[in-house]
């Protein structure tokens, strides 16, 4: 049971890739509007029939709003608002361009400047910087009591946490100032010595880099000289938020090994750093099917009365595919164990590997319904005792 | 396997026959023959599991092969009992070679390479400013591990008469990753406009874009949301003129029921309950999990690209005897395609 987290204005959701993050977020924005709040889901790579399937086909970088018949006719009904939108991290950085240039000049340089073109959306942890900056524009909107963050894709899960100070580092650091400032000038350094070292070094990079390249780098970082300060002033405000009781770190986790030892390294960095985390969901956690039955036989001889050819053959095939199932839910069941005893205690909420993905209205609901399920501890027994 | 008849192949032909395809892919090699690989996929579809399996492949097949992984991750180093994610080639079984490349470490190899002046090439590695230049300068990490691959793929043997490595497979970050790592070589030619950079980035580009020399393939699960997403990445990949050579899909559900099979046990299910009907009911969910897996595979199919299929080991790939079992799986897969071809 997630719970306390749905209290919370800002709820992130983490974990590393393919754990079904995206869904988990989704599940807890329409969990959120059901109970009448106006929640906005934002996702970094939205499915495209999950957005369709929440009447929101063009998905794009502004909130749009899921159509309430269209939830009401999927079975799940709400009396809030649920509102979705795609983290678009080339158009938060223009908008923020735009938005926080000194002047028109300055905006004109770093929009046309071709590092900035090619590899605004590329520049390592943009993406991730970018997401802070779109809480940020969130939050001051005011349409939305609560903001459900599914975090990007990164290689490493922790990354967003690190995002904003690698992003400020990168447009106001060292590199700046040391691109831009004549080597005569270079006191910031501190020891003569080291100031020749660095002219010297940048007379070998120019040789090696072209002098141009240099140039045009050190141009696009110096247009955001004046910027750098709303970067960081910003960067802080949205920390000193995740960071407050007002935010709620939900750790998505699958019972695979590596996402199992994911989540606990980012438990373990979440509790480290101050944030709040408030539990792991366990995803797609496979039923234990019951035991083999008794006599092979018995069943072959069913079969073969009704007909079915090559029985004894069918009845062994049956008994691998249980066998099979058996051994899935018992790793399941294992690395459930395990996650609990590493991460201090057990998943906050499990949810059953569903039959069908949940791609769709019905199974957003029905994955909403086992993160607010109170059974989990009751669920355990059952499937321990029969294993 | 018992009971199933072999799956009826239903639905579309064999997509390399297909009208789909332009004269482009037609006269394009099978994944097999390219020398260089980059295994791409979102995270959680067993990228690295994949890449190993290939690299037992191509090197059971007699071609001396380089595995290479990007540090961070050392999945693959895991995978292969590697401890220590060494930067230099280590072997890890027969013709089977195995490297972590380190951007950092690159980078200072590349000036290296590129200075005539040792010691120029000692301050620079030793300065603070050097560092911060390479952690700010955008697209660099990105550039130098691709021209890491690329200098493993453009080596020769010592006696300067064939190529150091017949296959390289490469394990890539995840999807997102990259494809701006491949499309960076194009980027920084664009932005270096002259320069001894953008020969380089020219040089990388020739190599990576060239489908006679390199292939992408593209791992998906077989099921909705990782398929439309492999998709998508095929898609974009191609605008990039990246080439494209495979889709794997990874973890299938055996098929052991036929649809005779099926409706014998729908009919049984009704006549037993306890752990008979539990077993049924096991088989049963499993069967209709196989053919909605057939389905997205079609799905797969309409990217057009040759499908390697590879199965769901239920005890997991993640140790030795399932590498080598998906391994053998990856043979047939390559040899079927390669015939198609």
């Amino acid at each position: 049971m997630i719970e306390a987290a749905l209290e919370r204005r800002v709820v992130v959701c983490c974990g590393a890739g393919g754990v079904g993050k995206t869904t988990v977020s989704a599940a807890v924005a329409l969990e959120l509007a059901r109970r009448g709040r106006r929640a906005a889901v934002v996702t970094i790579d939205p499915a495209r029939r999950l957005a369709d399937a929440l009447g929101m086909a063009g998905l794009g970088d502004e909130p749009t709003e899921a159509d309430g018949a269209a939830l009401r006719a999927a079975g799940a009904p709400a009396s809030g608002q649920l509102w979705a939108l795609q983290l678009d991290a080339k158009a938060t950085f223009d908008r923020l361009v735009a938005r926080y240039a000194p002047d028109e000049e300055v905006r004109e340089r770093i929009l046309a400047n071709r590092i900035y073109q090619h590899l605004s959306g590329a520049v390592a942890g943009s993406q991730e910087y970018m997401a802070v900056e779109r809480l940020h524009e969130l939050l001051e909107d005011g349409r939305f009591d609560h903001i459900v963050l599914d975090t990007p894709p990164a290689e490493n899960a922790l990354d967003f946490l690190d995002a904003p100070e690698r992003m400020t580092r990168f447009v106001g650091g060292k590199a700046l100032r040391v691109l831009t400032a004549p080597a005569e000038d270079s006191a910031w350094l501190g020891r003569r010595a080291l100031a020749a070292g660095t002219s010297a070094v940048m007379a070998v990079l120019r040789r090696v880099t072209g002098a141009e390249l240099l140039d045009d780098i050190a141009e696009f970082l110096s247009s955001f000289e004046g910027m750098y300060a709303g970067f960081a002033e910003r960067a802080g405000e949205v920390r000193s938020l995740l960071t407050s009781d007002e935010a709620a770190f939900l750790v998505v986790a699958a019972p695979e090994e590596e996402p199992a030892a994911a989540a606990v390294e980012l438990v373990r960095r979440l509790e480290e750093d101050g944030f709040p985390f408030a539990g792991i969901v366990l995803n797609r956690v496979h039923r234990l099917p019951p035991g083999a039955p008794r006599d092979v036989d018995d069943l072959a001889r069913r079969l073969d009365a009704l007909g079915a050819p090559r029985a004894p053959a069918l009845a062994a095939a049956v008994l691998e595919a249980l066998e099979d199932a058996r051994a899935v839910a018992i790793r399941d069941l294992d690395l459930r164990e395990g996650l609990a005893a590493a991460a201090g205690g057990p998943a906050a909420a499990v949810i059953p590997a569903l039959e069908r993905e949940p791609v769709d209205v019905a199974g957003l609901a029905e994955v909403a319904g086992a993160l607010v399920s109170p059974s989990v501890s009751a669920k355990r027994g059952p499937i321990a005792s029969l294993g | 396997m018992a009971a199933s008849n072999a799956p009826r192949q239903r639905g579309a032909a064999p997509v390399s026959s297909g009208p789909t395809l332009t004269s482009q892919h037609a006269i394009d090699p099978p994944l097999a023959e390219r020398r260089l690989c980059f295994v791409l996929g979102k995270g959680g579809v067993g990228k690295s599991t994949v890449s190993a399996a290939l690299g037992i492949a191509y090197a059971r097949q007699g071609h001396r092969t380089l595995l290479l992984e990007v540090a961070g991750r050392d999945r693959l180093s895991r995978l292969l009992d590697r401890a220590d994610a060494s930067t230099e080639p280590t072997v890890v079984g027969e013709g089977l070679y195995a490297a972590t490349i380190d951007p950092e470490e690159a980078t200072e190899e590349y000036l290296r390479g590129q200075l005539p002046v040792r010691a120029i090439a000692d301050v620079l590695a030793g300065s603070k400013t050097f560092r911060t230049f390479t952690q700010a300068a955008p697209g660099l990490k990105e550039m130098v591990t691709l021209g890491k691959i690329w200098s493993y793929a453009v080596e020769l043997r010592p006696d300067q008469e064939a190529p150091e490595w017949d296959r390289l497979v490469v394990d890539a970050p995840a999807t997102g990753h990259a494809v701006a790592l491949l499309e960076t070589a194009a980027n920084v030619r664009e932005i270096a406009q002259g320069g001894p950079i953008h020969e380089q980035a020219e040089r990388i580009r020739e190599v990576i874009s060239h489908p006679a020399a390199t292939g992408i393939a593209v791992v998906a699960r077989p099921d909705e949301l990782p398929v439309s997403e492999a998709l998508d990445a095929i898609d974009r990949l191609r605008a990039a003129e990246l080439p494209v050579a495979a889709a794997i899909l990874n973890c299938i559900t055996p098929r052991r029921f036929s649809d005779e099979d099926v409706a014998a046990l729908e009919s049984a299910r009704a006549l037993v309950n306890g752990s008979e009907r539990g077993a049924i009911d096991a088989a049963l969910a499993e069967s209709r999990r196989a053919a909605r897996e057939a389905r997205h595979a079609r799905d797969l199919e309409g990217g057009g690209v040759p499908v390697i299929r590879l199965p769901l080991l239920a005890r997991g790939a993640g140790r030795l005897a399932g590498l080598e079992e998906l391994a053998s799986a990856v043979t047939d897969g390559l040899s079927q395609r390669a015939g198609v071809a």
